[in-house]
């Protein structure tokens, strides 16, 4: 495991829409299905995740249901609602937009002023 | 952000919030187990996993709190920091708060008192099974301009049987009775009525039995039901009281039954609530044999039958008068123009208070009215001392909604603090507020604070909470906005926007003084009027008692049957009367002045004949018949102003005479010399003629505010009544005079109940009880009402003087006089009060007409009071405005320029 990079603020929510585009999950499913598209590479405080997805739920950007997991036993699964997808698609584009941004900004050097 | 799914998870989490609670307990272990599981694949043992999972998961505690936070109760997050907030707010400014909630509370609790005493009064339905089919049956002659003339046996039965509207008809007769043989005689209130009056009214025993159809006698039955205050009050509870005999005027009744407490006999009643309830057919011995003519019964009420309106039934009522009018046109005199009229019974009950109900109640609204506007003026001028506040949240990212809400929940905050304490204190003190309520008004004894006098309290506050919020907070919101930030941390000065909404308020606030001390000082101009107004006799140092010779059904039960026995008692009363220490002099009478006995004028007023006066003239001709011993005149200081009093010898067998009244001159004698006149009362010819010997100035005998009725005065040896008043001129208090006026009476006959023993001047004050209780109350709210206006002129312009100091300065600095600056806050006090007084003057010239019933003597538009509000107002205001003022003149020009 190499060194791992503590999640930036706001960005949860945004891993989180992704995590369940890809397909209905438990909680801790979600957790490791971050964990595995980053790579390891990212620290997330378990515990956070779950105001997060109340939050979303709330805001009606997920969906819960409650269903079996893997090992039989009662978990609640996080499917993307289609206002879901909207705000997950805004969210990306806004994303890409500022890290652009940020990076030409970064690339900057005192010839260019 | 999708509000209806924020709105249905909220409302889940309301709806099932344990469930959800459970809910996030299953996740979070299903989380940490799932994640130990991992552990233990990798090589922990599962104790070591589980403690790992559990670190790793973080405080499961607040984590499960920042989830309920995320569950919407987002919005009751913020209103419980936004109350916190406020809380804080208003710990800091004590001064203002106390003002705030004591005025609050002070508003809020009188509309408290004042609704509850309305809604029992007039809004709740009269406590019987569908009250609204009851009515109330009267009798009225328009012709003759007599209402709730008594009526015969036969039209008794016509409204039974021929009417066809009624379901039951009872006669409703309402009297007081001596009530002898329960440890000491006692005067009480009982009354007659048809044997199915209960069952009308779906009343239900406490203990034995109502009235049924087997109680139905010609005369009086000799049963008896009483009330449970007698019953607790006379027999001790005793549950075997049934069956026991209760002497009524020396007749004995066998009591069959006790109401339960709440029972209270739906109509007028001569001095308190009715305590025996007889029943009788009025066709048998006491009462004459029955005929059209015979017209002995007072009242009657009665229960439509289903699906007749109250409209439906007078139409068929008022059809059958004309034609009983047409079938027996002997018995109803053309010009009487004779006619039954309903009324709902409630109306009927309450109809005569609900004016003055009205305006007490409108005057505690429009007093809620200026305490809400004086603390919008308040907390519009801490608000602006607040922009800066309010433009850092707003730049923090707080959305002017938001910031709308947290200024709305401070005042919701302040108003529920004040309307919870003005309920509290009201309910605290209902027991005794109602002991100030005159007793006249009836169904106070359903007073109470319940849902629905709770849920408008609760109204009331939310609704002044609102009111005096909104300003100030759109104010803020808008002020915010507007960088309030850059104006700098010394205050913005007197801004135009705010200064003109803060100027609306007070001007709002000095109208709706105006209309309330117009109101107040109508009312209080009628009571001082009454008050002054010279009732013909003096009533200080005079005590009254009354009392009552029994009239059995019984002749041979009655002691006083014969006119010389009632004239024996009365000479040996008198004599006693006189012999008692300190009692300068003694008289009776069988109508003691102001003391309102009367249920209606018709049955009070006799019908009078005039000597060589034409029969057909002979129904205008009425008057008050008052039977007077020889000293009453000169007991009540009563000036004569022809002719002579009564004497001694005025007695049975002697020539009969009268005395009459200014009033009876006037209408009957305008151009003629009425001594020597004679008079006769009824329309039998066989009684002699009475003569007139002497003339009285008016005495106010039916109440101060009543006018206009003839009195004649006959000695009462010639015409012996039972109804008796003593009144004797003393120097003595009537509490020290009370027991022995009643062991005098009771030495001539132990049967005799002494009541009512009081001084002349609380009997005349009492006869005002009910004008004092209003204008005392509406004069104390316009006096809170020229308070409060006079601080909120006074704070409005100490805060315009602060906020303009360095203006002030500057002007100063520049060469304005002292005088100038004086001149410009008082001016700006004189302007607002004077447009606030022009604007409460129209207000009040088109609505105090509304008052015009409560008021004697005052036109309602009566110049006095319209004229010294406008002018006491605007001193005070002016007044108020001078202390701001005196501090402007007192800027150091220098130091305000310095500071800016």
């Amino acid at each position: 495991m190499g060194k791992a990079i503590d999640l930036l603020q706001g960005t949860l929510d945004m891993l989180i829409l992704k995590a369940v585009s890809l397909g209905p999950l438990h909680g801790y499913g979600v957790l490791l299905r971050i964990q595995q598209i980053s790579g390891e590479q990212l620290e997330i405080q378990q515990g956070s995740l779950y105001p997060a997805l109340y939050r979303l739920e709330h805001q009606g950007w997920i969906a819960s249901e409650w269903g079996e997991s893997d090992n039989k036993r009662k978990a609640k699964f996080y499917s993307l609602t289609a206002a879901g997808r909207r705000q997950l698609r805004a969210e990306t584009e806004k994303w890409n937009r500022m890290t652009s941004l940020i990076a030409s900004i970064l690339r900057t050097t005192s010839e260019q002023i | 952000m999708n509000l209806t799914a924020r709105f249905r998870s909220w409302l889940k989490w309301i709806v099932k919030g344990r469930r959800l609670e459970s809910e996030m307990e299953t996740e979070v272990r299903f989380h940490i187990e799932s994640r130990a599981a991992d552990l233990v694949r990798k090589g922990l043992s599962q104790q070591e996993a589980m403690r790992q999972s559990r670190i790793e998961f973080g405080g499961i505690e607040s984590y499960k709190d920042a989830m309920r936070a995320s569950v919407g109760v987002r919005w009751w997050g913020e209103l419980g920091s936004d109350l916190h907030h406020g809380w804080r707010l208003l710990c800091k400014n004590p001064a203002f708060t106390a003002v705030a909630v004591l005025t609050l509370a002070l508003g809020v609790g009188a509309n408290t008192a004042i609704f509850s005493i309305v809604n029992a009064v007039l809004l709740r339905p009269l406590p019987f099974p569908e009250p609204d089919r009851l009515v109330r049956i009267t009798f009225n002659e328009p012709g003759l301009g007599l209402r709730e003339v008594p009526f015969s046996v036969p039209e008794f039965e016509d409204l039974r049987t021929r009417a066809g509207v009624f379901k039951d008809v009872s006669t409703i007769a309402v009297a007081s009775v001596n009530l002898t043989g329960t440890g000491h005689p006692e005067r009480l209130e009982f009354i007659v009525t048809h044997p199915n009056y209960f069952s009308m009214l779906g009343a239900t025993p406490q203990i034995g039995r109502l009235f049924g159809s087997q109680d139905f006698a010609l005369g009086f039955a000799p049963v008896s039901v009483i009330s449970d205050g007698l019953w607790r009050r006379s027999y001790g509870a005793d549950p075997n009281v049934i069956g026991r005999t209760v002497r009524l005027d020396n007749d004995p009744y066998t009591i069959v039954g006790v109401l339960p407490p709440g029972f209270r006999h739906p109509g007028p009643t001569a001095s308190g609530n009715v305590e025996v309830f007889q029943t009788a057919g009025f066709s048998g011995d006491p009462a004459p044999p029955p005929a059209r003519g015979t017209r002995i019964m007072p009242a009657a009420i009665g229960r439509l039958k289903p699906g007749f309106t109250v409209e439906q039934a007078q139409a068929r009522l008022t059809a059958m008068a004309i034609q009983i009018r047409h079938d027996y046109a002997t018995d109803y005199p053309a010009q009487a123009q004779w006619t039954i009229e309903i009324q709902p019974l409630q109306e009927a009950l309450v109809g005569n208070v609900r004016p003055m109900l009205l305006v007490l109640l409108g005057a505690v609204i429009l007093i809620v009215f200026i305490v809400s506007l004086n603390i919008a003026n308040l907390l519009l001028a801490r608000a602006s001392g607040r922009q800066q506040e309010m433009a850092v949240r707003f730049a923090l990212g707080a959305s002017g909604g938001r910031m709308i809400r947290q200024m709305l929940t401070e005042s919701m905050l302040l108003s529920v603090i004040g309307g919870a304490a003005g309920v509290l204190a009201t309910v605290g003190t209902l027991g005794l507020i109602l002991r100030f309520v005159p007793s006249n008004i009836p169904r106070l004894n359903e007073v109470r604070i319940d849902w629905a006098v709770l849920a408008f309290a609760f109204t009331i506050s939310v609704l002044t909470g609102l009111a005096f919020g909104l300003a100030p907070a759109l104010q803020s919101a808008k002020t915010a906005l507007s960088s309030a930030i850059r104006e700098g941390a010394r205050g913005s000065g007197y801004s135009t926007k705010t200064g003109r909404l803060r100027d609306a308020l007070i001007v709002s606030e000095l109208a709706f003084a105006v209309v309330l001390m117009v109101g107040a000082g109508l009312l209080l101009r009628t009571l001082r009027d009454l008050l002054e107004e010279n009732p013909g006799f003096n009533p200080t140092q005079v005590v009254a008692a009354n009392l009552w010779l029994p009239e059995p059904n019984d002749p041979k039960a009655d002691p006083y049957l014969s006119a010389a026995q009632q004239t024996s008692f009365d000479r040996e009363l008198l004599r006693r009367m006189r012999a008692i220490p300190g009692i300068e002099l003694a008289a009776v009478t069988s109508d003691l002045p102001t003391r309102d006995l009367r249920l209606s004028d018709a049955q009070a007023i006799d019908a009078l004949a005039i000597e060589d006066r034409p029969v057909e003239s002979s129904p205008d001709l009425r008057a008050e018949r008052i039977r007077i011993s020889s000293d009453y005149f000169k007991v009540m200081q009563a000036p004569l102003l022809r002719g002579r009093f009564f004497t001694e010898g005025d007695e049975d067998g002697k020539q009969p005479v009268v005395i009459v009244d200014e009033t009876t001159v006037r209408k009957y004698w305008p151009t003629r010399d009425p001594l020597g006149q004679r008079v006769r009362f009824g329309a039998d010819p066989t009684k002699p003629w009475m003569t007139v010997v002497g003339i009285v100035k008016d005495i106010k005998s039916d109440g101060l505010d009543i006018d206009g009725i003839p009195h004649i005065y006959v000695p009462i040896y010639q015409s012996p009544d039972r109804d008796l008043s003593v009144v004797l001129r003393t120097s003595l208090p009537a509490k020290l005079l009370e027991p022995q006026i009643r062991h005098e009476i009771q030495s001539i006959d132990p049967d005799l109940p002494a009541f009512n023993v009081s001084s002349m001047n609380d009997v005349v004050d009492r006869s005002l009880a009910s004008r004092r209780f209003s204008a005392d109350l509406v004069g104390g709210f316009a006096g809170l009402a020229l308070l409060l206006a006079s601080i909120g002129i006074y704070g409005l312009l100490a805060y315009m003087v602060g906020q303009r100091s360095r203006e002030i300065g500057l002007r100063m600095a520049l060469g304005a006089r002292r005088w100038d600056v004086l001149k410009l806050i008082l001016g700006k006090g004189a302007v607002l009060a004077g447009v606030g007084i022009v604007a409460g003057v129209i207000v009040s010239a088109a609505t105090t007409s509304m008052m015009a019933s409560l008021l004697y003597g005052v036109h309602p538009h009566d110049l006095l009071v319209f004229l010294a509000v406008p002018l006491l107002l605007f001193g005070v205001a002016v007044l108020a405005s001078y202390f701001p003022a005196r501090r402007a003149t007192k800027v150091e020009p220098m130091s305000a320029i310095r500071e800016a």
